[in-house]
C-alpha cells in the first residue's frame, strides 16, 4: 500500500481552501452531470475530467482574468469551470438550452465565452494550438502583457498541427504556454508507446523552457503554470509543460475501458486522485477542518443543484435559430446600392 | 478620374490601402516581405508598413490559417496568404472545420474577421497541384464568405471589401489574369460583396462565369450568333441568386461556366436554383461547362484539354437555339 506523506501546504490557507474548493466543484458538477447523461437528459457525449482536476485547477488560478484560455484534450468541462464560466451556462450549454454560454449551438465540446477570455474548443484534436498562437500574436500587437494558455492532451501531440504551433510560437516569441494533460491514454492508445520521455521533449528543439511535473498535485501545477506565465509576460516566449495526470475516468461515458489492468488503475485511483490527496493534505496541516469541508461540499451541491434547475428551465431553440450566426449579415456593402 | 494598373497592382493597392487605413489589419503569409509573392501581389508593403504589420511565416498552411483565426478572435484583422489555392487542403481542418465553424458553435460569441486570399485556377502549366479552382470546395462549407475577381477593378474593390467584413472571406484572385490590365479609379473605393454584377447586358441567354471563365465568355459571346447577358457572380458564398434569375427570366436561357470541376461543382449549384425556383422562366435546359472530371494536367494541350475553352463556351451556348 501506497502510504500518503505528508506534504507541506506551499501556498496561503485562503488560496488552498480555493484550490480544494474549485476541484470539489467541478467533481461535484461533473458527477450530477454523469447522472442526468444517464438519465437521457443530456445529449450528445460526454466527457469528465476525473484525475484531471489539480492540472485544471492550477492552471486556472495561474492565470489572469484578461489571459486567454484554448482548451483541448478530452478533459474539458473541469477547464470550462476553472476559467470562471459560470455552472448555470455551462450546464444550459450541456442540455442544448437557449441559457448555455453558446446558445445550445455548440454543447459540450464547444463551451466558449469570449467575455471571460475562453476560446473553447477545437474538437478536432490538435486543432486549437495554432488558433491559441494567433491569440498571442493579436495580444502583442495591441500591446498587452496578456498570456494565452492552450491545453492538448498526449493523444493530440501527435498532430502535426502541434508542431507547427511550437514552430510558429517560437518563430516571434509569442505569450504561449503549452500546456500537455499527459492522462497515459488516448481513448484506448497508449502514451507510453510515444517515444519522447517526456512530451514536454517537444519542445526542446525550439530552445523553449520545458517542464514535465505531476500533473495532480495542483499546487505543484500552480507555481509551474504560474511561472511559465511570468515568463511569457515578460516577453521571454513560450513554454512547454507536461502536465502527468491519470484519467480516472472512461474515455467517455460509455467506455467500458476494456483495455485497462485493473491493477494499475487501482493503484492510480489509491495513489493519483488529485481531489483526495489534497483533501488529506490540507486536513492534515490544520488549514480546513472536517466540518469547514462539509460546509463547502453543501455550498457547491447548492450550486450544482441551482445549475441543473436553471438548465432544465431554460427553453429548446426555436428551431429557426439554427440558422443564426453563420453570417454577420448585411456583408460588407451589402445592399447599399453600389 | 481613373488609370490603367494591372490586376496584381490592384491586389497590392487594396492591401496597401487597408494596412494604411485601419492599424488592426495586418498581412502575413509566405515570402509576402521582400520577395513580393509569386505573382507581385504584396510587393512594396513591406517595405512600406514595416515587419510588424507584413510578416514572412514559416511553410506551414495549418499555422498561417490557424494563427489567422485565432488573431481575428483576438482582435486584429489578419489578411493571410495562401501561395496557391490547393494549399486550402494543406490547412484541411482549419479551413473546412475551425475557421468557418468557431463563429457558429460558439453562439455568434466568437467574431473572426479575417481574410484568406490565395491564387487559384489553371493555365500556367503549374500542375494538378497548383491549378485548382477551389469556389467549389469552399462553398460548401457554410460560414465562409468566398469571393472572386475578375478583372482589376473587381481585385481591388473586392479585397477591400473583403478585408473590412466581420466574416471570415476566402478571396481568390486568378493567376491567369496577374498581369492583365483595366481601369482602375483613382479615388478609393469598395465593391459591395454578396452582390453579382451584369457586366454585359443582352437577350437571347444568360451566361454566368467569373474569373479567366468571364473573359472566355466574353470571346464566346463575341462568336456566336446570340445576344449574350454575362453575369458575374463575384460572391460564391452566400450566392446572389437573385441577380441571376432575374437575367434567366429576361433572357429564358442559361449557361454557367466555372473552372471549378463539373463533378459536384459550383455550375450544378447554380443552375439548380434557377431550375428549382425559376423552372418556368427557361425555354431550354441549362447548360454547365467546367473544369472535366480530371485532375488538371501539366502538358499546355492536355490542360487546355480539361479548361472551357471559348469554343466550349459557344458551342454551350450554341446548344441552347
Ligand atoms: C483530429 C481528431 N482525431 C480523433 C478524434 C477522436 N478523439 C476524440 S478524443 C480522442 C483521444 C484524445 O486523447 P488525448 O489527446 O490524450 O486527450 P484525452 O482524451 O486523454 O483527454 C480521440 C481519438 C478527434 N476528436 N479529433
Ligand atoms: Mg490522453
Amino acid at each position: 500500500m501506497w502510504d500518503r506523506m505528508t506534504q507541506n501546504v506551499s501556498v496561503d490557507d485562503d488560496t488552498a481552501r480555493d484550490l480544494l474548493e474549485e476541484m470539489l466543484r467541478i467533481d461535484i458538477f461533473e458527477e450530477e452531470t454523469k447522472e442526468r447523461f444517464g438519465e437521457g437528459e443530456i445529449p450528445g457525449f460526454v466527457h469528465l475530467s476525473g484525475g484531471h482536476e489539480g492540472s485544471h485547477v492550477g492552471m486556472g488560478a495561474a492565470m489572469r482574468d484578461d489571459d486567454w484560455l484554448a482548451v483541448g484534450g478530452a478533459r474539458l468541462i473541469g477547464q470550462y469551470i476553472a476559467k470562471g464560466v459560470p455552472l448555470p451556462e455551462i450546464m444550459a450549454e450541456l442540455y442544448g438550452r437557449v441559457g448555455g454560454s453558446n446558445k445550445g449551438h455548440g454543447g459540450q465540446m464547444h463551451v466558449s465565452d469570449v467575455d471571460r477570455k475562453l476560446y473553447g474548443h477545437a474538437a478536432t484534436i490538435g486543432s486549437g494550438q495554432n488558433p491559441a498562437v494567433g491569440l498571442g500574436l493579436a495580444e502583442e500587437m495591441k500591446g498587452t502583457d496578456n498570456v494565452v494558455v492552450t491545453t492538448i492532451g498526449d493523444g493530440g501531440t501527435s498532430r502535426g498541427s502541434f508542431h507547427t504551433a511550437l514552430v510558429f510560437a517560437a518563430y516571434w516569441d509569442l505569450p504561449v504556454v503549452f500546456i500537455i494533460e499527459n492522462n497515459e491514454w488516448a481513448i484506448s492508445t497508449p502514451a507510453e508507446s510515444l517515444s519522447p520521455d517526456h512530451l514536454s521533449d517537444y519542445g526542446i528543439p525550439h530552445n523553449m523552457p520545458t517542464e514535465s511535473i505531476d500533473g495532480s498535485d495542483v499546487e505543484k501545477v500552480y507555481h509551474t503554470v504560474s511561472e511559465a506565465i511570468e515568463r511569457a509576460r515578460d516577453g521571454e516566449g513560450p513554454t512547454v509543460i507536461e502536465n502527468r495526470v491519470v484519467r480516472l475516468v472512461p474515455h467517455f461515458e460509455g467506455d467500458k475501458e476494456t483495455y485497462r489492468d485493473e491493477e494499475a488503475y487501482e493503484r492510480a485511483r489509491e495513489e493519483k486522485d488529485p481531489i483526495e490527496n489534497y483533501r488529506e493534505r490540507l486536513l492534515e496541516n490544520g488549514v480546513i477542518t472536517e466540518d469547514e469541508l462539509d460546509d463547502m461540499v453543501a455550498n457547491i451541491e447548492a450550486e450544482v443543484e441551482e445549475a441543473i434547475e436553471f438548465a432544465r428551465e431554460s427553453p429548446e431553440p426555436e428551431p429557426e435559430a439554427a440558422y443564426d450566426h453563420v453570417y454577420k449579415l448585411p456583408l460588407y456593402g451589402q445592399g447599399d446600392g453600389q | 478620374m481613373t488609370r490603367e494598373i494591372t490586376y496584381v497592382q490592384a491586389i497590392a493597392e487594396a492591401i496597401d490601402e487597408e494596412l494604411e487605413r485601419d492599424e488592426e489589419v495586418i498581412l502575413f503569409g509566405e515570402d509576402v516581405e521582400e520577395f513580393g509573392g509569386n505573382f507581385g501581389e504584396t510587393e512594396g508593403l513591406y517595405e512600406k508598413h514595416g515587419r510588424n504589420r507584413v510578416r514572412n511565416t514559416p511553410l506551414s498552411e495549418i499555422g498561417i490559417a490557424g494563427m489567422a483565426l485565432g488573431a481575428a478572435v483576438g482582435g486584429i484583422r489578419p489578411v493571410a496568404e495562401l501561395q496557391f489555392a490547393d494549399f486550402a487542403a494543406t490547412a484541411g481542418d482549419e479551413i473546412f472545420n475551425q475557421i468557418p465553424k468557431q463563429p457558429y458553435v460558439s453562439g455568434g460569441q466568437i467574431e473572426a474577421p479575417l481574410t484568406i486570399f490565395a491564387p487559384s485556377g489553371a493555365g500556367i502549366g503549374a500542375g494538378a497541384q497548383h491549378s485548382q479552382s477551389v469556389h467549389s470546395w469552399l462553398g460548401n462549407v457554410p460560414g465562409w464568405v468566398v469571393v472572386t475577381a475578375t478583372t482589376p477593378y473587381d481585385a481591388k474593390g473586392l479585397f477591400k471589401s473583403a478585408i473590412r467584413d466581420d466574416n471570415p472571406v476566402f478571396f481568390l484572385p486568378h493567376k491567369m489574369l496577374s498581369e492583365t490590365k483595366g481601369e482602375v479609379p483613382e479615388e478609393e473605393y469598395t465593391l459591395p460583396l454578396g452582390e453579382a454584377a451584369v457586366e454585359e447586358e443582352g437577350e437571347d441567354v444568360t451566361v454566368v462565369a467569373t474569373q479567366l471563365m468571364f473573359h472566355r465568355a466574353k470571346e464566346a459571346a463575341a462568336e456566336v450568333d446570340a445576344d449574350v447577358e454575362i453575369v458575374n457572380p463575384r460572391t460564391f458564398a452566400p450566392l446572389d441568386t437573385e441577380t441571376i434569375a432575374e437575367s434567366v427570366r429576361k433572357t429564358g436561357r442559361l449557361v454557367v461556366v466555372d473552372e471549378t470541376v463539373e463533378r459536384y461543382g459550383t455550375q450544378g449549384h447554380i443552375a439548380n436554383e434557377i431550375v428549382e425556383n425559376d423552372f418556368f422562366s427557361l425555354d431550354a435546359p441549362p447548360k454547365t461547362i467546367g473544369v472535366k472530371d480530371i485532375p488538371i494536367p501539366l502538358s499546355p494541350p492536355l490542360e487546355q484539354e480539361a479548361l472551357p475553352s471559348a469554343d466550349r463556351i459557344a458551342d454551350g451556348i450554341e446548344s441552347l437555339f
